[in-house]
């Protein structure tokens, strides 16, 4: 299943990308054509052989090899320096929790966000600060996009096919930021999850949709965190799955001068991001189960504080932080985390 | 230009299908929920048509893990040896 077959195609760069296309092998966006040096070049950040199978899908048998991996990079456009992130990626998506296969195929279109913490923030030029999520950063654009053309090509997530969601999101097109250091008063996700400083981490997260929390008139802590809380308990969005929390540097500052620690902010927000049981059954969402496991009279959003990842990430201007609920109607998929460029096997 | 092409091929498919049974009457049915909200009912009414019809009785409901995984192995390899045929649903 992981033998390399070769395409002959005409030199002509334009040429080569027209063939990419008639391979299916895009996501509708023309890709760097994988050509062979290229693919060797993104492999050589690897100490492992290229037939090493790093992900695979229960349900249909396919898995990830580093090689096709490696030429998926490249086609998404990235530098071999960012494929140790792609290679943490899928080797914590690997893990059972994560439900690789039902998260890339459900209805509920999820994407799998990435959040890349530590010292490869600034080694490989990702952005963490302006426009986090959006366009003009190659690391994040093309990592991202890695992501997608190998649930693509590798595992034949086919929009229709095999992939069913409904409305999909934009995310699907690629989903990636860095936490930003220079702006955290906390310890670093890295840290956190216990790499230590020099080790840097990917966290991966089936997020079901980008929800930007506007407030730029709140001074304290409670009011950011209200208006976050408020989202997360919005009667679509609410679940008993697991949160991530972006603050924006302006948000984090005020909370953090307030003497507010990070668990503090994940404790506030599970506590306020609730609704009455008569309301999410009146809507027709109610969990009877779900909501026993969560051993609480209202609601909440998650079992307990630490289902929120919180970071930090954005420009330094601007009320504005963001909330990515989880994939799915309850807790089909948890947060995994890899460290990146640390070989497991060897 | 060589291209390495950036796809796989799937594994080597052994599944093959069941014999269909010869007859319903008085067989004992399986029945698999998949776990969303309506599968139970919409199993449960179909077996209790099939049973009426043709006598027999249906097992328990059984749960997959979760909606989204494949149900465990070993769960199917059990109600294969105790039922004649099985029902499953995606009742949402």
């Amino acid at each position: 299943m992981t033998e390399q077959r070769i395409h002959e195609v005409p030199d002509d760069p334009l040429d080569a990308i027209e063939y990419c296309y008639e391979q299916g092998w895009t996501d509708g966006l023309p890709v760097i054509p994988p050509e062979r040096t290229r693919v060797e070049a993104m492999l050589a950040m690897e100490g492992r052989p290229p037939e090493t199978i790093i992900a695979a899908h229960e349900a249909t048998g396919l898995e990830l090899s580093l090689h096709a991996a490696a030429a998926n990079a490249v086609m998404a456009g990235c530098l071999p320096e960012y494929f140790p992130v792609i290679v943490a990626a899928f080797e914590a998506m690997q893990k059972t929790p994560f439900t690789f296969h039902g998260s890339t195929a459900s209805t509920g279109g999820s994407a799998p966000l990435l959040i890349v913490s530590g010292p490869v923030v600034d080694d490989i030029g990702m952005n963490a600060g302006v426009n986090l999520f959006g366009p003009g950063n190659r690391a994040n654009a093309t990592i991202g996009r890695a992501v997608r053309l190998i649930i693509l090509n590798v595992f034949r997530m086919t929009p229709g096919i095999a992939d069913k969601s409904t409305q999909g999101n934009p995310g699907k097109y690629t989903f990636c930021i860095a936490e930003r250091a220079d702006a955290n008063p906390w310890p670093a996700l890295n840290e956190e999850l216990g790499y230590g400083p020099d080790i840097s981490c990917v966290v991966t997260f089936a997020g079901a949709g980008f929800n930007n929390v506007e407030n730029h008139g709140a001074n304290s802590a409670e009011a950011i965190l209200t208006s976050m809380a408020d989202s997360m308990a919005n009667l679509g969005c609410i679940t008993f799955g697991q949160s991530v929390v972006v603050l924006s540097p302006e948000h984090v500052r005020i909370i953090a001068n307030q003497g507010w620690s990070k668990p503090d902010v994940q404790t506030f927000l599970y506590e306020h991001a609730y609704r009455e049981i008569q309301t999410v059954q009146a809507v027709g969402k109610y969990q009877r189960h779900q909501h026993a496991e969560q051993g609480l009279e209202e609601v909440h959003r998650g079992y307990g504080p630490e289902d929120i990842l919180v970071t930090v990430g954005g420009g330094d201007a601007g009320g504005h932080s963001s909330f990515i609920p989880s994939w799915s109607r309850g807790r089909a998929s948890i947060m995994q985390h890899q460290a990146i460029g640390v070989c497991i096997d060897c | 230009m060589e291209l390495l092409d950036p796809t796989v091929r799937g594994p080597e498919q052994q599944h093959k299908r069941a014999a269909p049974l010869t007859s319903l009457e008085g067989s004992t049915i399986g029945l698999l929920s998949n776990g969303k909200s309506n599968a139970d009912l919409l199993i449960r009414k179909t077996a209790e048509k099939l049973i009426a019809r043709y006598g027999g009785k249906h097992l328990e409901v059984v749960y997959k893990n979760h909606a989204s995984v494949p149900a465990a192995r070993e769960l199917l390899t059990n109600l294969s040896h105790e039922c004649d045929f099985l029902i499953t649903a995606a009742g949402d």
